[in-house]
């Protein structure tokens, strides 16, 4: 038989970000602090704020920013926290407070600041050697040096112990909430190691096919990896398959669909959680760590595929495989530009042209490049006349690379342009209304053919 | 039970300032400076009150003796002027700590205040707070040393003139 101390003080209702403060009200509130002690706690954190804000200047300043104190006060509240949160439990936490000195409590959360500090650079390293190969911007940059990187050059463990400074734009599927500090980057840390090792389970191919079947321009957008992963995987497990696969055909969908429809939530949240078994078998999943959190990210996955099944939306939720580099497989090459000697050349003599029939003769003698026909479409102060003569003895390609460069924006980006822009743009823009539809859709295509 | 900062009981700090301004008068009596007790209360006031509108802090009686010990052999100071011209060092020298950026220290403040006061500004405080203390900040928070001069672009830019 287990026999447990009773506490007090319940220790669910503590802040983690506050905890100090929490567990002092909870104290007070519960009888185990009176009136008196809690006068001498707050004399004692002065007392402290005192003595920090005199190191901060070094001795030179008697007096103190409100802001800067009130930061340096919640950086010792955060430091002593984090000593309290280390003790058993918060009843024995509560007698520390009242027997203890807080400078003491201070200069051993320092310490355990430090040691955490130092845990987390390690777990830094750790999680991008287990970083996954992917396009996504917001995951790449988040663990850059420019990222969570930051951290470990500008974190102020003495006089802003609770602040977090870093870059982190990726979301976690299981978000960090309540810590501050190096506590928060440490848990940010520690779920995104996870979320990689899940993903490791697949190639970054595969993870790379299904993200652009989800959205083309995933690279851009800010989702999160392993949740799309996980439901994939899921899915796969649902469809009973041997081995796990993140690809799901059209066909496999709408089976899914069959299956799934039979059931209510009730229902559907055992049909889960066999799949998940089923993938921890399958992928020997048996690290507790990674389970229990893969288990934390269930309820939004269910809820997002009772939602899919409610409205028929399977397939966007187990978006079949795409590959986003097929469709954008045009490179246009523009060729090597004349020397800047000659094109000047040039530009002047178009600029003495009479006639617009000089010009465009010029133009097709001299320009032998895309670049440069593009730079003088810009310099040369051409007419619209000018201008629809030679985009006349442009081929179609050539076209859609000049509006792929320049495309039409609206009235307010148009703004940011310089005249002759503005003018190329509203040339151009003329030029193709006037052109047949079916040559203006052949142009447009390839427009989305081609690559940046 | 609110656990802030600001909410201190100041009752402590203000009776060890007093004591601490009136305890002053034993070095400044050979200059023929005194205040009394009510006078050392009202300056506690007053930094206080400069210290709230300045939006600072602090933590033990402060500054006000270090100004009483730094100005008293002024001559521009005598007893008609004394104890007025201390509530306006004291809410100047405040609002200078926030306008430098806390770049300088107590006593580096407090020894350029006394320099000018004595020198360049003749017992003015309106020249010392207007003129020059806000060109020492306006040097510290543009990186310069306190005392750079402009004269010199200025001149050149009087000769263009005529």
């Amino acid at each position: 038989m287990n026999i447990e101390k009773r506490q007090i003080i319940d220790s669910n209702v503590l802040s983690g970000e506050y905890y100090f403060a929490s567990i002092l009200e909870e104290a007070y509130t519960c009888g185990l602090l009176n009136d008196s002690d809690m006068e001498n706690v707050q004399f004692q954190c002065i007392e402290l704020l005192a003595n920090k804000s005199g190191e901060y200047y070094a001795g030179g300043s008697s007096s103190i920013r409100a802001e800067l104190a009130q930061s340096i006060m919640k950086s010792n509240l955060y430091t002593v926290g984090m000593y309290l949160k280390s003790l058993s439990d918060p009843d024995y936490a509560v007698s520390e407070i009242k027997k203890g000195r807080i400078s003491a409590m201070y200069q051993k959360g320092r310490e355990l600041v430090y040691r955490k500090y130092r845990n987390t650079k390690l777990l830094y390293e750790l999680v991008q050697k287990n970083k996954i190969n992917v396009l996504n911007y917001s995951y790449n940059a988040t663990l850059n040096d420019d990222g969570i990187g930051i951290f470990f050059r500008s974190y102020n463990q003495d006089y802003e112990a609770h602040e977090s400074p870093a870059s982190i734009d990726y979301q976690l599927c299981n978000p960090v909430n309540d810590l501050a500090g190096v506590e928060f980057i440490q848990k940010y840390l520690e779920n995104l190691f996870l979320e990689n090792e899940f993903c490791r389970s697949f190639a970054a191919r595969d993870i790379h096919l299904l993200l652009g079947g989800y959205d083309k321009g995933y690279k851009d957008l800010l989702i999160n990896i392993f949740q799309r992963v996980l439901t994939a995987a899921l899915g796969s497990c649902l469809l009973n398959r041997k081995t796990v696969k993140l690809q799901i055909s059209q066909e496999e969908i709408e089976g899914l669909y069959m299956v799934l429809s039979e059931d209510d939530l009730q229902s559907l949240a055992p049909r889960i959680n066999r799949a998940v078994e089923k993938l921890f078998a399958d992928l020997n999943i048996t690290d507790l760590s990674l389970r229990t959190y893969i288990e934390k990210s269930l309820p939004d996955i269910q809820s997002n595929i009772a939602h899919a099944v409610n409205t028929n939306t399977l397939d966007k939720l187990f978006a079949s495989s795409t590959d986003p580099d097929i469709s954008s497989k045009i490179q246009f090459y523009s060729g090597i530009k004349m020397d800047d000697e000659k094109y000047r050349e040039l530009i002047d003599e178009l600029l003495v042209c009479r006639y617009s029939s000089d010009k465009l003769a010029l133009i097709r003698d001299k320009v032998k490049a895309f670049g440069d026909m593009e730079d003088l479409l810009l310099d040369a102060e051409l007419s619209e006349e000018d201008m629809f003569a030679i985009f006349d003895i442009l081929a179609d390609i050539e076209i859609a690379a000049l509006i792929k460069r320049h495309p039409f924006n609206s009235d307010i980006q148009a703004e940011d342009l310089s005249e002759a822009e503005q003018a190329l743009h509203l040339y151009l823009k003329k030029y193709i209304n006037r052109l047949p539809e079916n040559r203006q859709e052949e142009i447009f295509q390839i427009v989305n053919y081609l690559i940046d | 039970m609110a656990f802030g900062i600001m909410d201190i009981s100041s009752s402590l700090i203000e009776k060890q300032a007093v004591e601490e301004i009136a305890k002053c008068n034993e070095y400044t009596s050979r200059y023929g400076l005194t205040l009394s007790h009510r006078d050392a209360v009202e300056l506690f006031e007053t930094r206080t009150f400069a210290l709230k509108s300045n939006g600072r802090i602090e933590f033990a009686g402060g500054i006000i003796d270090k100004i009483i010990r730094g100005f008293c052999d002024s001559p521009f100071l005598s007893m008609h002027n004394y104890c007025e011209t201390l509530h306006e060092l004291i809410e100047i020298f405040y609002f200078y700590k926030n306008e430098t950026l806390d770049l300088l220290s107590d006593d580096d403040l407090l020894e350029f205040m006394k320099i000018s006061f004595d020198s360049t500004c003749q017992g003015s405080l309106e020249l010392l707070a207007g003129r020059e203390l806000a060109n020492m900040a306006r040097n510290l928070r543009c990186g310069y040393h306190p005392d750079y001069v402009e004269f010199l672009l200025n001149v050149k830019d009087d000769d263009s003139e005529y």
